[in-house]
């Protein structure tokens, strides 16, 4: 059985600053991703940053993490990584279970941060499972990590800022994409994305869903159907469209599992596109000791991951006794940074989630 | 939402939707299942689902080969949609003591002049029904080819879509936070979501059985204690029976589906009604199951989960009324095999609230044993 002061799961943006903080204020610390490397979501993410300055804003996403690895090597004496480490579970005595290359570990912290960002969702429909269908984050990882083509033709599902930015870089890496479609009567992403998709000519379709997939062994071909301005299903609509991939991309949700199994109290927040835990200003859970950062505590993006994950290592460490000299004027600064990043339209909903969320 | 029933049934596991799928049957209107969450939410849906006549007694011998009989024919009688999943694979109980040979050699004797097909076999014979099994580690086996086991959310599904077909309404997420007795009699029902009067109440809410009897001011002399289990990935079918032992702790079954689900039992659990996993049980799981079935080393596990078991003090179930309580009637104390009991219990306390005489001899399972000190001997429990 491992001992140490703080787990962090998750070696993402949260996670990474996450376990700076943590370790910055001399609690020890041991930074556990189910990964072969650090970064989470931002090793497939070849495109420049929106945000500021404090947040790495026109970095490139995959650079992030470099950034981040080097400013932890200041603390290497208090953090320990462990990669390829799944978290199995987290028992009711605070022993995280960890299956390691098929070695099973047990560790047993004084504090835990969950920064386990998020899942996939999936919509349903006859024959979703064909060879063929990815999720938007299988095609990312196909492309930007391996640099294997996912297909020859893509259609996708989605019309977000993810499904604008993957169809891009598909066409950027030699893909044809068919289409992109959404089932709103606009696309939801930002103007920006859209944008460069148009004017290289690939249509964005809003008011359509999938409601077949259709092919052998694999993926052939799709039935699409168009929607009215509530979203309803228009018969005698419906069209087929022939492609070798379908990419899905119809959002994120918060990966909590673990939480759950440790009894957190979860609350269903819109905003946040799914079960999110119930905590306070410095991201502590309704179970004492446990703290959350990133996307696993409402969907997000990565700038407000990375200061959430400091804020919550920074009071985890505090928590445990080990009080950073300047806490005080860094958790000021990261609250405020938090505010900035969720003022102004685009952040309305987040601060309507919050408000549902924080004790 | 305030409204009347003639009978108000707390609990939607097998027992209670078994009882309102006979009372219907029966002919009775407005029979109600009162159940906080969902359907097998309890212990039925956690639970090994497994189903023996290899017992020690001869009411339990018959009680289970009368649910056998009627899971043969379950999908058909029930008309049901779905597959209760019944597998016919037997059940391979193995001695592990000198002990236990002698005591199975005595069942058998007692469950073959029932009409039960069991028989003792050799370790070379259990290896062949059951070929990744160790059988160096065992001095003999008790097998009868005609035990099994069930999908338990299929076969409650199967009781509860007839029952609401012959007119049964189920409540789901609805809580009962007490009962109002008048005069000696049960007179209505309160829940979260509103009053229901009714003049019978029945208690088939497995662990939580003596928080419901408390309400009507019964003391049962019943506790709960937490029983933990796991399913690996699936895997080419490879194991007909379910594996058993009582003295080495295990039970271990493998699903249509090709997933193994197994579990075993910790004589220091303390009674309470928790339902969270530890990891020493996953790790105690292992161990045993490795020793007598070295192959599924290689298998992962996918999940691991707990369910309650309701204890009585002779580990048998509690059926019919209670004396004292007009209208107030058991069904609960199963003790961990409450589930292959299931038809028995929707037959037995059907006819005991229309004080029909019983067609199943379950009147040693009387509430009223207890007061006069005739307990059940039941040699072979978990
Ligand atoms: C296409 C795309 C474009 C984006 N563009 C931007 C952008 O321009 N600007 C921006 O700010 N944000 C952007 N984002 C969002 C950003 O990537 C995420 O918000 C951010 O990565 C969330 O960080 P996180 O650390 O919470 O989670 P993640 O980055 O998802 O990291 C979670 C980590 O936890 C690990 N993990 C999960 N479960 C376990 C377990 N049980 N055991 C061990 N490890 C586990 C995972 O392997 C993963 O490495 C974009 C996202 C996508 C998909
Ligand atoms: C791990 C495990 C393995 C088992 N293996 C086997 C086996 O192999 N074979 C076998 O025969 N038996 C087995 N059992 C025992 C079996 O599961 C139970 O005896 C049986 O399922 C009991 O069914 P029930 O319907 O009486 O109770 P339950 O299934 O527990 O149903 C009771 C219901 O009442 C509801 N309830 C409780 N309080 C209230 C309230 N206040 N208001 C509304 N609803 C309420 C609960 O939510 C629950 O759904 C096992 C049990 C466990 C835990």
């Amino acid at each position: 059985m491992i001992k140490t002061d703080i787990v962090v799961i998750g070696g993402g943006p949260a996670g990474i600053c996450a376990a700076i903080n943590a370790a910055s204020s001399g609690a020890k610390v041991l930074l556990l991703d189910r990964d072969s490397q650090l970064g989470g979501q931002l090793i497939k993410q070849t495109h420049m940053f929106f945000g500021s300055q404090k947040q790495h804003a026109s970095v490139r996403g995959i650079d992030i993490p470099g950034i981040l690895v080097k400013e932890m090597e200041e603390y290497k004496d208090n953090i320990q990584i462990m990669l390829d480490a799944t978290v199995l579970g987290i028992y009711e005595d605070g022993v995280l279970t960890i299956e390691k290359n098929d070695d099973y570990i047990k560790i047993k912290p004084k504090g835990i941060i969950v920064a386990t960002g998020a899942s996939e969702k999936f919509p349903a429909f006859p024959n979703n499972d064909l060879p063929g269908i990815y999720g938007a984050g299988a095609v990312q990882t196909l492309m930007n990590v391996y640099g294997v083509s996912p297909g020859k033709s893509v259609f996708m599902v989605g019309a977000g800022n993810i499904g604008l930015i993957v169809s891009y870089q598909l066409v950027q890496a030699g893909v044809e994409v068919k289409g992109v479609i959404c089932r709103g009567p606009r696309y939801g992403g930002y103007a920006v994305h859209a944008s460069k998709l148009k004017r290289i000519g690939v249509p964005i379709m809003p008011g359509h869903r999938v409601i077949h997939a259709h092919g052998k062994d694999k993926l052939e071909r799709i039935t699409l159907i168009k929607l009215d301005e509530n979203k309803k299903e228009i018969s005698g609509t419906e069209f087929d469209i022939e492609t070798d991939v379908l990419c899905i991309s119809t959002g994120l949700t918060p990966l909590g599992e673990l939480l759950w199994q440790m009894g957190c109290e979860m609350k269903f927040i819109r905003e946040f596109s799914g079960h999110v835990p119930v905590r306070n200003e410095e991201l502590e859970t309704t179970v004492p000791g446990v703290f959350v950062a990133g996307d696993v505590a409402g969907i997000e993006e990565a700038s407000s991951a990375m200061v959430e994950g400091r804020l919550a290592g920074l009071c985890c460490a505090k928590k445990l006794g080990f009080t950073n000299p300047e806490y005080s004027s860094l958790k000021e600064d990261y609250l405020q940074q938090l505010h900035d990043l969720r003022s102004g339209p685009v952040g309305d909903g987040i601060r309507k989630g919050l408000a549902k969320i924080v004790v | 939402m305030n409204k009347s029933a003639s009978v108000v049934i707390i609990g939607g596991g097998i027992s209670g939707c078994a009882i309102a799928y006979n009372l219907a049957k029966k002919g009775v209107k407005d029979v109600i299942i009162i159940e906080k969450e969902y359907l097998s939410s309890g212990a039925t849906g956690r639970c090994g689902a497994g189903i023996r006549m290899q017992w020690g007694t001869e009411m339990n011998c018959r009680l289970a080969k009368y649910s056998v009989e009627f899971f043969e024919t379950a999908n058909e009688v029930l008309e049901y949609a779905g597959d209760v999943e019944f597998k016919q694979g037997g059940y391979l109980i193995i001695a592990a003591t000198e002990k236990e040979v002698a005591q199975f050699q005595k069942n058998i004797k007692l469950q073959n002049s029932l009409g039960i097909p069991s028989r003792y076999i050799t370790p070379q014979e259990a290896k062949e029904i059951v070929p990744h099994m160790d059988e160096t580690q065992i001095l003999g086996a008790a097998f009868n080819p005609k035990d099994g086991h069930l999908n338990p959310f299929h076969t409650t599904q199967a009781y509860a879509d007839a029952a609401v077909r012959l007119g049964v309404e189920i409540m789901k997420y609805t809580e009962v936070t007490g009962i109002k007795v008048e005069n000696g009699k049960i007179a209505g029902v309160q829940t979260d979501k509103g009053y229901i009067s009714t003049p019978v109440v029945v208690n088939a809410a497995g662990g939580h059985a003596q928080i419901i009897s408390e309400m009507v001011g019964v003391k049962l002399p019943l506790y709960s204690e937490r029983h933990q289990i796991l399913v690996t990935e699936a895997v080419e079918p490879m194991q007909g029976p379910m594996f058993m032992s009582f003295s080495q702790n295990i039970y271990c079954q493998q699903t249509p589906h090709g997933s193994f689900i197994m579990g075993r039992g910790d004589p220091t659990e303390p009674r309470d009604l928790r339902v969270t996993s530890s990891w020493e049980f996953l790790e105690e799981m292992a161990k045993t199951c490795i020793r007598f079935l070295p192959p599924l080393k290689d298998i992962r596990m996918v999940r691991q989960w707990a369910g309650l078991y309701n204890m009585s003090p002779d580990a048998q179930p509690i059926y019919g009324p209670v004396k004292d309580v007009e209208g107030f009637f058991l069904a609960c104390g199963y003790s961990g095999h409450g589930f292959m009991f299931g038809p028995v219990t929707g037959v037995v306390v059907s006819e005991s609230i229309l004080g029909e005489e019983h067609t199943i001899p379950v009147d040693a399972l009387s509430y009223d044993r207890f007061e006069k000190g005739e307990l059940i001997l039941e040699p072979s429990v978990v």
